[in-house]
């Protein structure tokens, strides 16, 4: 049976109006009832993991800040006491604190932007093709695989050691004296030693974001006269963009906790030269055993920290949720 | 012909050229030898000073030449590193399954299966990972030794596992959003129940980014000091913790320290040299769609 | 094999306000192989997904042998359902891809092996089956996506414009392929495709869909001799029917300097309507080169196209027309012709604001 038939396309009700109304009761009826029902079927998965997660990482928090409020000295034991902020008012006051806090930000600043400069550097090298690029890029990761208070180890005897070192030895090569390496720029040279073992990392991550560049918008700039400087900043740096703030950000948040590189190379000094925010902290709870003052600074940093993650969260739930720009 | 991706990028990338050119001299290869050599060159110096006698350890100029020697790793064995070696494998293993267990359900539920708080889970998963660790250390020293779990490697289980966690959430979900929805669709129409499609389709979709998240937890689990040091003593201490320990008696016994430093960094960088590709996926973060 | 109906079923767009699909009124017999046609965003593909269960029925309902599939899972509705991107299973091999249904259900080996290898005989897919998806072609892909679904001889099939992905030779051939496939198996099929000779060639009924609406649901034929409206009259035919509105004129409508004349039954039925301009439609294979009389018009373009040719024109005041004629007597760009309608052609004539269908 044939049949022709037409529908409400030519009568009153396909107003905007009209369709948004069925809309919106359809909406009603589905948001009662049964999706929720799958909703949690569907959050069922994810329940152990975020337990466990708030379990073992929120509820310290909580005590820290709890601790904060005390003055607490675990050599003492009878000597637990609410203080309230008293222990932020030293904190505030505490002059190696806030030098303390410039060197980490110094640390994380200049690691991070050097790592990754060099890293796009290296990343650049590798993407072409050439004799034992294998190997190649196998000897570039090493440095990250490497246990950190091993690498640490290393940098300070074998290589930075003022009189047996190897960098001195290749200096004096060249006629320059003797360097003692750690002992006068402390901060600096736990800076190399952390370049040395992140590079790799944002190498890796800006080498992914070169090989998943479509080439076909380079011969297209080509064909346009670009020439390569100009196809580099034009078109893979904008690409590569993402990439690099992924690297940034992901470094920098592992940055903020550097600990074995301070412990191993010099222990803070001279004095806290090269001392870290969770240096100084670990000095102040465990051999200082002033557990308020050390969970007080805990919290500051915390607080600073979370003001930088916000951006850093946003920044790469924004770049990384799905959407590849168009070229 | 049908154009594809492949043959693009074939007929563009130097990668096929270069048979043709690999006569001439690649300037540009040679520069990426020579930093390649120069950023292997500690990791090296390492492990050769591992096999050199004292003498021949601490010199100016450096000793290039040397009778190699296995006396140092034999010291570091006598000293005793096979405890801390055990707890080692031990902390990283455990805490890998662990981290595996949960966190592919979770990373499946976050992108197969999202419901309107997906964001929300997800952007506190990452948060954990944000927040100093040194701030919590404290009250889980106290925490932990309340518990009687000081100086129990147990302790550092259930701590490597929440260092983890976030990261391979973050990475195994990123690899299960490559499964092309079409794919889950046409198993469901198949016949095939979620957990069917889920163990017949996806998964062996997704295991190669499983191990490369496997992989990356390992190496973090290895390679951590902070937790180690502050929560272990004699019983339970890791790998990094007896390297330091070590270097508190044998100070500027360079040979040995580097046996010993070698013996503590070799099996992760063994293991990061073998699976390789999967580290570098890994670390991409599935960034390459 | 079982007959299908759509009662006034719609469907929302995620995350918005607008209807993907809306009051889709469909009756599909047991058997039939019918098409949804439409431009991209008509809700032809929802609507092919709200029957396999992969998009919900937020308005209204869908039965399959005469049951409500509402809250029935697609593993449940004995749907097979061929993908634009084939969906195959990359890594299992063709036959395991072509047998996954069959073993879900718990079919023995043997007799999945056998149906495998019935239906790979039928597509030509027997030296594949120990392949896996990475390893084949365009076409070899397509072919075992559509072997997955026979395996299974389920009730309907549904297929989401399988051949968009193929090469112009290959789909000419596919399109055969498919519609002797199911001639000889008689299950009911829901094809979904864009391309309207698709549509024309394949389909015992077509539906024309646009923004989530019906348009017409008819046999071929009778689309294009008879479209209910402008907008299929414009769909359906290549090249397009030609469509213009012209205001009306004593005995017919008026282009440019000269008047068309139309049937008398024609004309009463525009002035019943009240109406002072309306769209005329004639499709080009009914309009011819003439030497008297007609539509004087200036050639814009001439498409050879071995077999026949189109006349690309535009009269006087701007309005275009297309015309076929004989290839070997086609004129010159810019030469002035004259353009008449065969004696035989029929006029279409719709409405100018509705664009329904007239006469």
């Amino acid at each position: 049976m044939t049949s022709t038939s037409l529908i409400a396309g030519t009568q009153a009700d396909t107003s905007q109006g009209a369709v948004a109304e069925r809309v919106r009761k359809i909406r009603e009826a589905q948001g009662a009832g049964v999706s929720r029902a799958e909703g949690w079927r569907r959050r069922g998965p994810l329940l152990p993991a975020l337990i466990f997660m708030i379990v073992v990482t929120q509820i310290p928090f909580v005590f820290t800040l709890y601790y904060s409020t005390l003055s607490w000295n675990l050599v003492r034991p009878g000597s637990r006491q609410f203080v309230g902020l008293s222990n932020y008012i030293a904190v505030a006051k505490d002059s190696q604190f806030w030098r303390v806090g410039l060197n980490t930000v110094v640390l994380i600043v200049g690691v991070v932007l050097i790592s990754a400069l060099l890293g796009l550097l290296l990343a650049l090298l590798l993407d072409r093709a050439f004799f034992g690029r294998g190997i190649v890029r196998t000897l570039l990761i090493t440095p990250f695989l490497v246990t950190p208070v091993a690498a640490a180890l290393i940098w300070k005897t074998t290589i930075l050691d003022p009189t047996n070192g190897i960098l001195n030895w290749a200096l004096s090569l060249v006629g320059i004296p003797p360097v003692d390496w750690i002992g006068q720029f402390p901060l600096t040279m736990v800076m190399v030693e952390l370049i040395w073992q992140w590079t790799p990392f944002m190498m890796l991550l800006i080498l992914a974001g070169l090989q998943s560049m479509p080439r076909d918008i380079l011969e297209a700039g080509r064909v346009d006269g670009a020439g390569a400087f100009q196809l580099f900043r034009e078109l893979t740096l904008p690409h590569l963009r993402r990439f690099i703030e992924l690297g940034v950000v992901l470094g920098a948040v592992y940055l903020v906790n550097t600990f074995d590189a301070i412990y191993m190379m010099t222990q803070g000094g001279p004095g806290i030269a090269s001392s870290n925010l969770p240096f100084y902290i670990y000095q102040r709870a465990f051999l200082g055993f002033d557990m308020g003052q050390a969970a007080a600074m805990g919290v500051v940093v915390v607080v600073f920290t979370i003001f930088i993650a916000s951006f850093a969260l946003r920044l790469i739930f924004k770049s990384f949720s799905g959407k590849e720009e168009a070229a | 012909m049908t154009i594809t991706a492949e043959s693009v990028s074939a007929a563009t990338a130097p990668a096929q050229s270069s048979k043709k050119r690999s006569r001439k001299f690649d300037p540009w290869g040679a520069v990426a030898w020579l930093v390649g050599l120069g950023f292997f060159f500690p990791v090296l110096w390492m492990v050769l000073t591992a096999f050199k006698q004292e003498a021949d350890a601490a010199t100016s100029p450096p000793t290039l030449f040397f009778t190699p020697t296995l006396d140092q790793f034999k010291a570091v064995f006598d000293q005793g590193i096979g405890p801390a070696m055990l707890n080692s494998v031990w902390a990283t293993g455990i805490s890998t399954l662990l981290v595996l267990l949960l966190g592919t359900p979770a990373a499946f539920a976050l992108s197969l299966r999202p419901v309107r708080k997906t964001q929300d889970a997800l952007f506190f998963f990452m948060s954990t990972k944000m927040l100093p660790i040194v701030a919590a250390i404290l009250p889980l020293y106290v925490i932990v030794s309340n518990i009687g779990l000081l100086d129990n490697i147990w302790a550092l289980v259930i701590l490597y596992t929440s260092m983890n966690l976030p990261i391979a959430v973050w990475m195994m979900r990123s690899f299960f959003l490559e499964v092309p929805g079409e794919l889950l669709e046409a198993a469901s129409l198949d016949g095939a129940s979620l957990w069917r499609s889920v163990r017949e389709v996806i998964l062996p979709l997704v295991s190669p980014g499983i191990a490369a998240t496997a992989l990356i937890c390992v190496i973090f689990a290895w390679n951590e000091f902070f937790f180690a040091v502050n929560l272990t003593a004699v019983n339970a201490q890791t790998m990094p913790v007896y390297l330091v320990g070590f270097i508190a008696g044998e100070g500027q016994y360079w040979a040995v320290l580097s046996a010993a430093a070698t013996m503590a960094a070799l099996p992760v960088i063994l293991c990061g040299w073998f699976a390789q590709n999967k580290l570098v996926r890994g670390l991409s973060f599935g960034a390459i769609k | 094999m079982a007959a299908i109906t759509y009662n006034n079923a719609s469907c929302v767009y995620e995350g918005s306000d607008k209807l993907a699909v809306d009051s889709l009124n469909l009756d599909i017999s047991d058997g039939e192989f019918v098409v949804l046609v439409g431009p991209s965003g008509s809700g032809k593909s929802t609507a092919l997904r709200m029957l396999a269960g992969l998009e919900d029925i937020d308005e209204g309902s869908i039965e399959i042998g005469g049951k409500n599939m509402t809250g029935v899972p697609s593993k449940d509705r004995d749907i097979a359902m061929v993908f634009q991107n084939y969906a195959l299973y990359p890594n299992k091999t063709v036959a395991e891809n072509m047998g996954f249904a069959l073993k879900l259900r718990g079919v023995s080996a043997d007799e999945r092996r056998r149906k495998v290898e019935d239906a790979a005989r039928i597509l030509d897919l027997t030296e594949f089956l120990d392949r896996k998806p990475a390893k084949l072609s365009g076409g070899q892909r397509q072919r075992v996506a559509m072997g997955r679904a026979i395996v299974r001889e389920p009730q309907v099939f549904c297929m989401d414009e399988p051949l968009s992905n193929l090469d112009a030779k290959l789909r000419v051939q596919t399109r055969t392929q498919i519609a002797a496939l199911q001639r000889r198996l008689g299950t009911t099929t829901v094809y979904v495709t864009h391309d309207q000779v698709e549509a024309m060639t394949m389909g015992d009924r077509v539906a024309v869909l646009r923004f989530g609406k019906l348009q017409q649901f008819a046999s071929p034929n009778e689309l294009y001799d008879k479209p209910a409206n402008a907008f299929v009259a414009g769909f359906i035919g290549s090249p397009a029917m030609n469509l213009v509105t012209l205001p009306v004129a004593p005995g017919g409508v008026k282009i440019g300097d000269s008047i068309l004349e139309l049937e008398r039954a024609d004309v009463s039925k525009i002035s019943e309507a009240g109406l002072s301009e309306v769209t005329v439609g004639i499709r080009p294979e009914q309009l011819e080169l003439s030497d008297s009389g007609g539509v004087d018009v200036v050639v814009d373009l001439v498409e050879d196209l071995g077999s026949e040719a189109y006349v690309y024109t535009h009269a006087g005041s701007g309005v275009e027309l297309v015309a076929r004629c004989n290839p070997r007597t086609a004129p010159k760009l810019a030469e002035s012709v004259k353009l008449r309608k065969h004696p035989d052609g029929v006029v279409h004539l719709f409405h100018s604001q509705s664009g329904e269908r007239i006469n």
